[in-house]
């Protein structure tokens, strides 16, 4: 090998790498597609783990938050009257914290308690898995695995158009 | 030796691109640190404009609208 292919094979790697780098983005889990299983120790070092596939065969909806960001904690609250709402029909909320440290997810929950399952995860592995591509992002998953609802961002009405699915996905099964 | 001088150079480039990286949603949480922000405290940030209008009789400018034409 001369020097100016061993040049061009590693200019080839470097600019390959560097796409890969940018190009994982492209992998993010959308509406008709089944929800990746994962599992992630509660928020509370006293509570139990949390894991997707042990509720399987009801209507999850997975949120990811952090408490410096602002819609999240906004939608917290009320995330948690329409999980009073609907429980006793079906609904799960796992509300995943990506703060790190998780002190801070647990300083705010202080001040706003909220009564469904809320896993951490500082390392943002599962955001990674997700692809979560904004904060805060949601998704409506169905009683069988599929996700049915990708919800980026949260404003006041917001509310409104996620309940309707929720309220159609328990409908339906 | 020339001829290499080029693609040496693009391969310098590249290399450096793999420093860039992109910040993810969920990494976002530096950048909403107090230290982070231009005006870490607000309360100085408004004793400063304070005295910079009573000595340049002109307020504004610093910031978005405004030009310092002391009309205000």
């Amino acid at each position: 090998m001369t020097i100016k292919q061993r040049a061009q094979t590693l200019a080839a790697l470097t600019i390959a790498a560097v796409a890969a780098n940018f190009a994982i983005s492209a992998f993010a889990v959308e509406e008709g597609e089944m929800a990746p299983d994962f599992s992630l120790p509660s928020i509370y070092a006293d509570r139990a783990a949390v894991s997707l596939s042990a509720l399987q065969g009801r209507t999850v909806y997975v949120d990811f938050w952090a408490s410096w960001c602002a819609p999240c904690l906004l939608s917290l609250p009320l995330y948690n009257e329409m999980y009073h709402k609907y429980k006793d029909q079906g609904l799960e909320i796992v509300a995943i914290s990506v703060d790190n440290p998780i002190e801070d997810g647990l300083d705010f929950l202080l001040d706003t308690p909220l009564d469904f399952l809320i896993p951490a995860d500082p390392d943002g592995d599962i955001a990674e898995l997700f692809q979560v591509f904004g904060m805060p992002t949601s998704y409506l998953i169905e009683p069988d695995g599929t996700v049915s609802l990708v919800h980026v961002g949260f404003r006041k009405g917001d509310i409104e158009i996620i309940e309707e699915a929720i309220q159609k996905s328990l409908a339906a099964h | 030796m020339r001829m290499l001088r080029i693609p040496c150079l693009l391969l310098l480039a590249t290399s450096l691109l793999t420093a860039c990286t992109e910040v993810r949603p969920w990494q976002r949480g530096n950048f909403a640190r107090v230290e982070m922000q231009w005006q870490s405290d607000p309360l100085e940030s408004a004793l400063n404009d304070h005295i910079f209008f009573s000595k340049e009789a002109s307020s504004g400018g610093n910031s978005a609208a405004g030009g310092g034409c002391g009309c205000n």
